[in-house]
């Protein structure tokens, strides 16, 4: 019991500590204007990496080892930069995977 | 028909218009320095800094010189602007701006300074592959008059990337009141831009440059 109960917690621990998070956001068309999201997220210091895709219409960032961005400030960080967040997944998958997955040029 | 009657008609005809011009506004806590020589009627050169997404404060200067009779004007002003609607959809982005501002006018018949005024308004919308704006500013003081209206449409040869370059092709008309300029002045201008960098320049259909620089941090 002492075993599934320690397996379960590290399960969710690993699950609310998601090293990259995905949203989906409406607008995104061009790479000068949507520089905002970029310098706006770094700013973070939970922020270790951004990646945004105008084909995708995707902006993806991972934290730093141990920290998280709440959906707050993710969705605050967006419209300060001028945007409609859509959705926000979570995700264990890394920024340089998903940046290869979508063909983009690693930084 | 005038140029703005003839953009307003296109925007009917379209569904919907757009301005992407150099916008006035970055985002929250960006800066915007752009600089423009309009083919020797126009040179403009501003800088604004948005604390917020939605509005922007700088100022800017504004020479303006007849090719008719060289009648000069020099417009030093502060100016607001303010992001009235945002449309963010799926696959484009479409904006309504103003602003409005004063300052010090030079004028050359009377070798005068004067106080100032402008006010303006820019529609903008754009896709990945497609671009429109509209953009008419207006300035006025006790010895003067002057709107400068410009229409661009816009299309680019692929899909820009946030790490790539675009490239776009755009053909511009701009009607000047208040004696600047004498019917639209056409131009085809190439336009390049990366992460906040933005150059464009081309000809106008007198042979003359346009070309207009623009940075984002």
């Amino acid at each position: 019991m002492k075993k599934m109960t320690i397996l379960l917690f590290a399960l969710l621990s690993a699950t609310a500590r998601a090293d990259t998070i995905e949203m989906k956001v409406n607008g995104l068309v061009c790479g000068f204007c949507a520089q905002g999201i970029d310098k706006t997220l770094r700013r973070n210091p939970a922020t270790a990496d951004v990646l945004v895709s105008l084909e995708h219409k995707l902006v993806a960032v991972s934290t730093r080892e141990g920290q998280d961005i709440s959906d707050a400030e993710l969705t605050k960080a967006l419209t300060d930069s001028g945007y409609d967040v859509k959705s926000i997944t979570r995700t264990r998958r890394s920024l340089e995977a998903i940046r290869a997955e979508i063909g983009q040029a690693p930084r | 028909m005038n140029l703005f009657n003839f953009a307003l008609a296109c925007f009917v005809l379209a569904g919907a218009t757009s301005l992407a011009q150099a916008k006035p506004i970055a985002f929250s806590h960006g800066t915007t320095v752009m600089a423009e020589y309009g083919a020797g009627t126009m040179v403009e050169a501003q800088l604004f800094y948005a604390p917020k997404y939605f509005y922007s404060v700088g100022g800017g200067y504004l020479a303006l010189e007849s090719d008719i009779d060289h009648r000069r004007r020099e417009i030093t002003y502060a100016r607001a602007n303010y992001l009235v609607k945002r449309w963010n959809m799926e696959a484009a982005q479409a904006n309504v701006f103003v602003w409005g501002g004063a300052g010090q006018a030079y004028v050359s018949e009377s070798n005068d300074h004067t106080f100032a005024w402008n006010a303006g308004a820019q529609v903008d919308y754009e896709t990945r592959r497609i671009y429109s704006s509209l953009k008419t500013d207006f300035h006025r003081s006790s010895q003067f008059e002057h709107r400068v209206d410009t229409l661009q449409l816009g299309v680019a040869p692929y899909e820009h990337d946030f790490d790539t370059l675009a490239t776009w092709f755009v053909v511009q008309a701009r009607n000047y009141t208040g004696g600047l300029h004498d019917g639209t002045e056409w131009a085809l201008l190439l336009r390049l831009f990366k992460r906040g960098a933005w150059v464009e320049a081309g000809l106008t259909d007198d042979g003359k440059l346009q070309a207009m620089a623009m940075v984002n941090f």
